[in-house]
């Protein structure tokens, strides 16, 4: 999937557009990569090629032939249309199931789409049923379907289009209550078939205060904006613990360099492994790294996340240049502790929930809508950034988690389904969840990253549909935007709440 | 990327063989008399659904041994009952010349004009078909579907694809949609139509336009959509002469230039502020407000755009009743909900929930052998001949036998609407409006 060719006009028209930005750096002590020349205007776009799977995956259905009524089956039509051959060899088949060099005898279940037209035409010869292994996929959270969407944007990078309407259940708990709105008459831009093509999907992760101050000689005092772009609402969050190899973490140092985004990676990793960078935002924290090694990065990071907001000016010591973001768990105690974070001067918080989307007795959704809504009403949301994760595994997740109140969102699990990593049991946080990866991955990142882009490349595409059907142009207005969701239960209330039996 | 040259007709023999194994297929299959398909059905369209339409399609009524009146999608029509309804199954077939009569009298109409402009249109039944464009199905199911409708008084639709020449002698049924495209808007066509449906958005991909996939833009397609065969063809969204209702305005003005007796319908979506939208298109002279909700739709689109983006229908009917009856003007237009309706209790709970009647899609597709497999945009199309425009695959679907299925499938919604209306002691369909007091919400499971 792409976007549209760049426009020379438009680079002439806006050479310092956010779209056009190279990475900017925190602050001008860092190296400044220098600004292309207008002429050289590239549209932000994601490569994207075609990347077969790597891992030998349960096929959808499983097609069963009964051998002797499809011998009989076979006898009886030569019989009948001796001479109309077309219609002695045709196959009730068009994805060519049946087309193997001993047809329907060896049927290729890799094939099968699960149309049914075999088994309505010859139930006595074919059964095609739902395979119990692909149903086994993935955990009680991300369910088989949701793994298939996840692999097929991986390998493709195109948004997943099927016919008719909706197959699921009407909404349901966590992200499936949100609808998002749509305008009728709307649209983003005049540009393109559907506007969406100039839809910027740039965020601000930074410091970014109310209004400047000047001293009397008229320089800016007090704080200053310091704020880094990234083309994606999405970085890559750190690998689970039992999926981190020298491959997984040069696949996301690779992508988010390629994507023009960040990836966080422990710091001890980044060190073992020679990685440093601008994309790259190490963390600190027990077991993770500590604030002195920051010093011996090849290239100071732009960014660099603590757990414990009592590191801060260690880091602040190590790399100065360095954004410093606050990893902050929803846990008992974090509206707290994310005052106390914003008290301390730090702007950018990664609120985690666990990889089902729990934390502190609530579901993510709600409690990153307490999160906006608690520093809205302290007057300081626009001051912060807020990153969050922990439950955002399809691409519908981010739109809807930016409506609720984030900036942007780290993906966590659907990278590593993206590569075929296996889950070996429930996937429930970094430290215990554990995989059995593709074959042949190590030393293969060529394979990984492009993986990882196309992923990104479908989500992106995706948080432009819903942009373009909401009329909105960049992604930055639509964080905390609830008035453009709707809910479930205030539908539900308000459509049937007169009803009989309801609220019982 | 494919081309006519390619692709070779079925010969008769083929034809023959073909529609008598699917025919053989779906009536035992529906019956009972074979097993169940264990891979059919999902949430919305459960086997039990499937399988109760194409039983319909070929007897005329309902099976009584199925559940054919809910899926299982835990929301929405599936968590609303009537009253009265306490067994498992419904009998829809209540013995007694008593009963009988008493169906018979409920007056099923369904008044389309409300105003006093243009042609005064009542149809028979409380229902018309879909926008399905030529390209999105072949010829063979619009015509189908056309013969359906004039059979049972009622009215199909051209969707964006322009018209066909089989569709000529059904003119009076067919109801001529104008999309953000136009492809295949011709003066004529409007003239011709008894109603103009402005589709500004559709519900299975509110804020998307139409996508017809190169494969399927055949000579014949491209030719009535004055486009170029072989290449995709979009549909921008939305209408790029329309930024206000004045705009809109100006659309109707435009087609009533064109043929003032047409009713003019506005086909919208389902957002946050569709209650405001359906009052703005009756005060640019609409007739009928069409409501399209987010879960049905029988094209191809976007997983995101179909379960994620505007609201469900049954959450937007109330919404729209309740703001047109507070706007004082809910008895001057005509409230039509589409979008996930599958069943003859899906239309009867529209109603209730404030509608005046339905427009069917997905279920008549399913009634002329639809599996709900979500193939319809791969390779050639639908391997049952329906959503395709392959010369081989479309002759599964003959106009014959698929308005044949469809007339049988009416004839079994006709007779549980009526039932429905004799348990409520209503005399016509038209009182079910509104009737919330009827409904009950029940746990999910029960
Ligand atoms: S179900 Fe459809 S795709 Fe699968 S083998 Fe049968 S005909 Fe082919
Ligand atoms: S391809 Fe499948 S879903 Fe589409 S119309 Fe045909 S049977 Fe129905």
């Amino acid at each position: 999937m792409t976007l549209a060719p760049p426009r020379p006009d438009v680079g002439r028209a806006r050479t310092t557009g956010p779209d056009s930005e190279p990475l900017a750096e925190p602050n001008a002590s860092a190296p400044r990569p220098p600004a292309p020349p207008p002429e050289h205007y590239q549209r932000y776009h994601i490569d994207t090629r075609h990347m077969p799977d790597r891992a030998d995956l349960p096929t959808r259905f499983r097609v069963e032939v009964n051998r002797f009524e499809l011998a009989k089956l076979l006898f009886k039509e030569i019989r009948e249309y001796w001479g109309d051959w077309d219609v002695v060899l045709s196959r009730p088949c068009v994805y060519g199931v049946f087309s193997g060099p001993v047809g329907g005898f060896a049927p290729r279940p890799h094939l099968c789409v699960g149309c049914l037209r075999c088994t309505i035409q010859h139930p006595e010869a074919v059964t095609i049923r739902r395979n119990p292994q692909w149903q086994a996929w993935g955990d009680e959270y991300l369910k088989p379907a949701m793994v298939e969407t996840l692999q097929q944007e991986a390998a493709l990078g195109a948004v997943p289009v099927k016919g008719q309407g909706y197959r699921g259940r009407m909404g349901g708990p966590g992200w499936d209550g949100i609808w998002t709105d749509m305008s009728e008459i709307v649209r983003p831009t005049r540009d393109g078939i559907h506007g969406r093509e100039t839809i910027s999907t740039v965020v601000d992760l930074g410091a970014k205060p109310m209004y400047l101050r000047f001293d009397a000689a008229g320089m800016p005092a007090g704080e200053t904006p310091a704020v880094s772009q990234v083309q994606l609402p999405m970085v890559l969050d750190m690998p689970p613990v039992h999926a981190m190899t020298p491959t997984i973490a040069a696949i996301w140092a690779a992508t988010a360099h390629d994507l023009q985004t960040l990836a966080l990676l422990p710091l001890r990793v980044m060190r073992e492994e020679g990685l440093s960078g601008s994309q790259l935002v190490p963390v600190v924290g027990p077991g993770l790294g500590d604030p002195a090694g920051l010093a011996e990065l090849a290239r100071a990071p732009r960014m660099v996340e603590i757990t414990d907001a009592a590191l801060a000016d260690e880091v602040r010591a190590a790399a100065p240049a360095a954004q410093v973001a606050l990893r902050l768990p929803f846990a008992p105690g974090w509206r707290d502790a994310l005052l106390g974070a914003i008290a301390q001067g730090l702007r950018v918080i990664h609120l985690t929930a666990d990889y089902h989307g729990r934390g502190d007795g609530a579901f993510i959704r709600d409690l990153v809508i307490e999160a906006h809504t608690l520093l809205v009403e302290q007057g300081l949301r626009d001051q912060v950034t807020l990153i969050g994760g922990g439950g955002v595994v399809m691409a519908e997740h981010v739109p809807k988690a930016i409506i609720c109140g984030l900036d942007a969102v780290s993906l966590d699990t659907p990278l590593l389904l993206a590569l075929q990593f296996q889950p070996d049991g429930s996937m429930e946080s970094r430290e215990t969840a554990r995989f059995v990866a593709p074959p042949g991955l190590e030393g293969d990142t060529d394979w990984g990253v492009q993986r990882l882009k196309n992923l990104c490349c479908a989500w992106r595409d995706q948080l432009l549909e819903i942009l373009g059907a909401m009329g909105i142009r960049e992604v930055r207005r639509l964080r905390g935007e609830l008035g453009r969701a709707m809910f479930q239960e205030d539908l539900q209330r308000e459509a049937f709440g007169g009803i009989d039996g309801f609220g019982d | 990327m494919a081309s006519a040259t390619e692709i070779k007709a079925a010969s008769p023999t083929l034809v023959a063989k073909v529609t008598h194994y699917l025919h053989d297929g779906y009536r035992d299959r529906s019956a009972g008399v074979i097993e169940e398909p264990p891979a059919l059905g999902d949430a919305r369209w459960t086997d039990q659904l499937i399988l109760s339409g194409w039983y319909m399609a070929e007897h005329g009524h309902s099976p009584e041994f199925r559940e054919h009146r809910t899926g299982a999608s835990g929301g929405g029509f599936d968590r609303l009952r009537f009253k009265f309804e306490r067994d498992a199954l419904f009998a829809a077939d209540a013995a007694g010349a008593e009963a009988e009569s008493a169906r018979a009298a409920v007056d099923m109409s369904l008044v389309l004009n409300r105003r006093d402009t243009a042609r005064k249109l009542t149809i028979k039944v409380p229902w018309y078909g879909g926008g399905m464009s030529f390209g999105s199905v072949s010829e063979n199911v619009m015509v189908s579907r056309a013969r359906a409708a004039k059979a049972w008084g009622t009215l199909t639709c051209t969707g964006e694809g322009g018209y066909p020449a089989g569709l000529n002698p059904y003119a009076d049924h067919v109801i001529t949609q104008v999309a953000t495209g136009l492809f295949g808007v011709r003066e004529e066509t409007i003239q011709a139509a008894p109603i103009v449906e402005f589709k500004y958005a559709q519900g299975a991909k509110p804020g998307l336009g139409g996508h017809l996939l190169g494969d399927k833009s055949t000579t014949s397609v491209a030719q009535i959509r004055e486009s170029v065969p072989w290449v995709s063809l979009f549909s921008p969204f939305p209408f790029h002469s329309v930024y206000s209702v004045e705009d809109h305005k100006k659309h109707i003005d435009w087609a009533r230039t064109i043929n003032p007796d047409a009713l003019i319908s506005v086909k919208v979506s389902t957002p946050t502020d569709v209650d405001m939208v359906a009052v703005g298109s009756y005060y640019a002279g609409a007739h009928i407000i069409h409501l399209d909700g987010s879960y049905g739709g029988t094209g191809a689109a976007p997983e995101i755009a179909k379960k994620n983006i505007a609201m469900p229908i049954e959450y937007a009917i109330p919404r729209v009743h309740k703001h047109l009856e507070k706007e004082g003007i809910r008895d001057q237009v005509t409230l039509i909900a589409s979008g996930g309706i599958r069943t003859a209790f899906d239309v009867a709970k529209s109603i209730a929930l404030g509608a005046d009647g339905c427009v069917l899609g997905t279920s008549e597709l399913v009634a002329m052998g639809c599996t709900r497999c979500s193939n319809c945009e791969r390779g050639r199309g639908c391997p049952f001949g329906l959503t395709t425009t392959d010369p081989e695959l479309q002759e599964w679907v003959q106009p014959d036998w698929g308005a044949m299925r469809l007339g049988n499938m009416y004839a079994a919604f006709d007779r549980q609407l009526r039932e429905i209306c004799r348990r409520c002691d209503l005399p016509s369909i038209a009182a079910l409006r509104g009737r919330t007091d009827l409904l009950r919400f029940v746990a999910e499971g029960e």
